[in-house]
């Protein structure tokens, strides 16, 4: 190629500068922002912005709603993984393995709720769930289980098991997606040679199918778990706002009330951070327990 | 015999699962055409005639149509934005060699781990600082550079299987490298663009809390937080049909815009994308 060295280090630049400056603005600076704020006591109003170094974090340690805040995160991040997984890992080998003439027929369907907003699923089964107008409640009345209606989100029992089946619902489609890429990937030949040797259809999904899209489920699992830990909230919020009590309440819930309704801005900061270190580290655990030695045939 | 056996034993929980996900969307569908009496009187019935009343009210009496309309907009200047931020980066990272290339991609990568929730109270005043809140020029702005990351991701992928040569011939024909990267490697990666669009706009068409902490006058509102204000007035005036007929007008675009790309979606996932 014939250009100067000029030329070559305008074009990167063309390439590069544009978006990292977007993304230094929009991105980068938000995010240490969150941290520098959390050391600060702040309303955001004007110009009162006292220093309180570690306070926030103090004050985080002290506070009765965190420890069931993060407890509720993990009941999210561990209904989701389990739920999720093993719901999707089935509907997968079914529907790429026992030759089903209408497999696409389902996976379009199942992949409805993953193009919904949380906002839509929320409202919708805030709806299905309530004692007056509900379908759940309707249900089980004509089943005669009449006794076991409640208003499940107003219940301090019932209403975070609630949340955590929409949350179950629209999340199937997409890693059923994931997993049935990672078995038609492998090679029929394998199955070929584990019938001839007598393999029953349960030995070759644990010996054949699950090693082999070890790296799908991988990386489902830590998605799910990242997903879950900074972003269902968004459901909370829609469906119950953290109630009733603080039954529900899950971090992100707890850092937009306590920023953005109670004007709390350094302690909200705090939280972020809390979620961030929480969800780091929940990774890095999660990469050692799913580490496993990659398998080829 | 046992395989027809056991292939119709699988059907079963399939057949349940689609059960489980299309009727609480038909239920939300036929409760769009009820009055309020029908919908309290029994859930499972069909309404006595169809009457698109409820919709006319949502559209209009809830502000449902400025919020359609403003959600069209940050879906479609947000993904053009984005794609014009991420091409040329995923380009310069796929391709041009440079010190510090590895360090700008693992960059980029690193930053979707990070909850957005921590950005979110800084982002909050520095858009007031700079009188940007309630602004959907702005709000489109942040949803394209909050899916750059994700998106260079996708494009590198299909980048990486556009040959070389084409590129080496066309340098000497004495194409520069604008023309290089726009008219030959761009209209290349066509599927991993409209893959990785489909994906943005579903997003920002459905995305809400950015735009609940962004967003203040109502007549700036998205759908996503239109809806939550309907789902609250609905509450109180019992206008239960109503809210329905504002789910569908959110849901039914998007199911249109599905059905239409979804072997893109598809596509995307299973090959390029998630390895």
């Amino acid at each position: 190629m014939v250009q100067s060295k000029k030329q070559k280090y305008l074009f990167l630049s063309f390439c590069l500068l544009p978006t990292f400056i977007v993304f230094c603005i929009f991105t980068v600076y938000p995010m240490l922002g969150g941290l520098y704020f959390s050391f600060f006591d702040w309303s955001g109003t004007s110009s009162v912005k006292e220093f309180i170094g570690l306070d926030n974090y103090k004050q985080l340690l002290n506070d009765s709603v965190i420890p069931k805040a993060i407890l509720n995160d993990y009941f999210f991040v561990f209904v989701k993984v389990f739920g999720i997984m093993i719901l999707s890992l089935f509907f997968a080998v079914a529907l790429t393995q026992l030759r089903i003439k209408e497999a696409p027929f389902y996976r379009i369907v199942f992949f409805f709720p993953n193009i919904m907003s949380v906002v839509v699923i929320g409202i919708l089964w805030q709806f299905i769930y309530d004692p007056n107008i509900g379908i759940v409640n309707s249900l089980l009345k004509a089943i005669g289980l009449e006794q076991w209606a409640k208003p499940w989100l107003g219940d301090m029992t019932w209403a975070l098991p609630s949340i955590a089946i929409p949350a179950i619902w629209a999340g199937i489609g997409l890693f059923m997606l994931l997993l049935m890429g990672g078995i038609t990937s492998i090679s029929k030949s394998l199955y070929e040679a584990a019938e001839i040797d007598g393999a029953s259809e349960w030995q070759q999904f644990w010996k054949i199918t699950v090693p082999l899209i070890w790296p799908q489920i991988k990386t489902s699992i830590i998605y799910i778990v990242i997903t879950s830990l900074n972003g269902s909230f968004v459901l909370v919020q829609v469906m119950t706002g953290g109630g009733p009590g603080i039954a529900t309440e899950v971090l992100g819930s707890y850092l937009y009330q306590r920023a953005f309704e109670d004007f709390k801005f350094g302690y909200g900061a705090a939280i972020g951070v809390l979620i961030l270190v929480i969800s780091l580290l929940t990774v890095i655990i999660l990469q050692f327990i799913l580490k496993k030695e990659k398998v080829e045939y | 015999m046992i395989r027809a056996l056991s292939r119709l034993a699988v059907r079963i929980p399939l057949l349940i699962w689609s059960f489980i996900v299309v009727f609480p969307l038909i239920w939300m569908f036929i409760g769009a055409f009820k009055t309020n009496a029908e919908i309290f009187a029994s859930p499972w019935a069909l309404p006595q005639k169809l009457n698109f009343h409820n919709f006319v009210s949502a559209w209009s009496d809830y502000s449902i149509g400025s919020a359609f309309a403003n959600s069209l907009f940050v879906t479609l200047l947000g993904t053009l934005l984005c794609l014009a931020f991420s091409i040329p980066t995923a380009y310069a990272l796929e391709r041009l060699r440079f010190k510090g290339s590895e360090i700008l991609l693992n960059t980029y990568l690193a930053s979707m781990m990070i909850p957005s929730v921590l950005g979110w109270i800084p982002l909050f005043f520095l858009l007031l600082k700079f009188n940007m809140l309630d602004n959907l020029w702005a709000l489109s702005l942040i949803y394209a550079v909050s899916h750059i990351p994700f998106t260079i991701f996708i494009l590198i992928s299909f980048m990486g299987n556009v040959p070389k040569e084409l590129e080496e011939a066309a340098a000497i024909d004495g194409m520069t490298p604008y023309g290089i990267l726009f008219k030959i490697v761009t209209p290349l990666v066509k599927s991993g663009i409209i893959t990785a669009s489909i994906l943005n706009a579903i997003s920002f068409w459905n995305e809400y809390f950015m735009a609940l902490i962004l967003l203040q006058e109502d007549s700036k509102n998205t759908l996503g937080v239109a809806m939550d204000l309907l789902k609250t007035n609905a509450q109180y005036e019992s206008a239960w049909g109503v809210l329905f007929a504002g789910l569908c007008i959110a849901v039914i675009p998007v199911i249109i815009f599905y059905s239409i790309f979804q072997r893109h979606i598809v596509k995307g996932m299973t090959e390029g994308a998630i390895k």
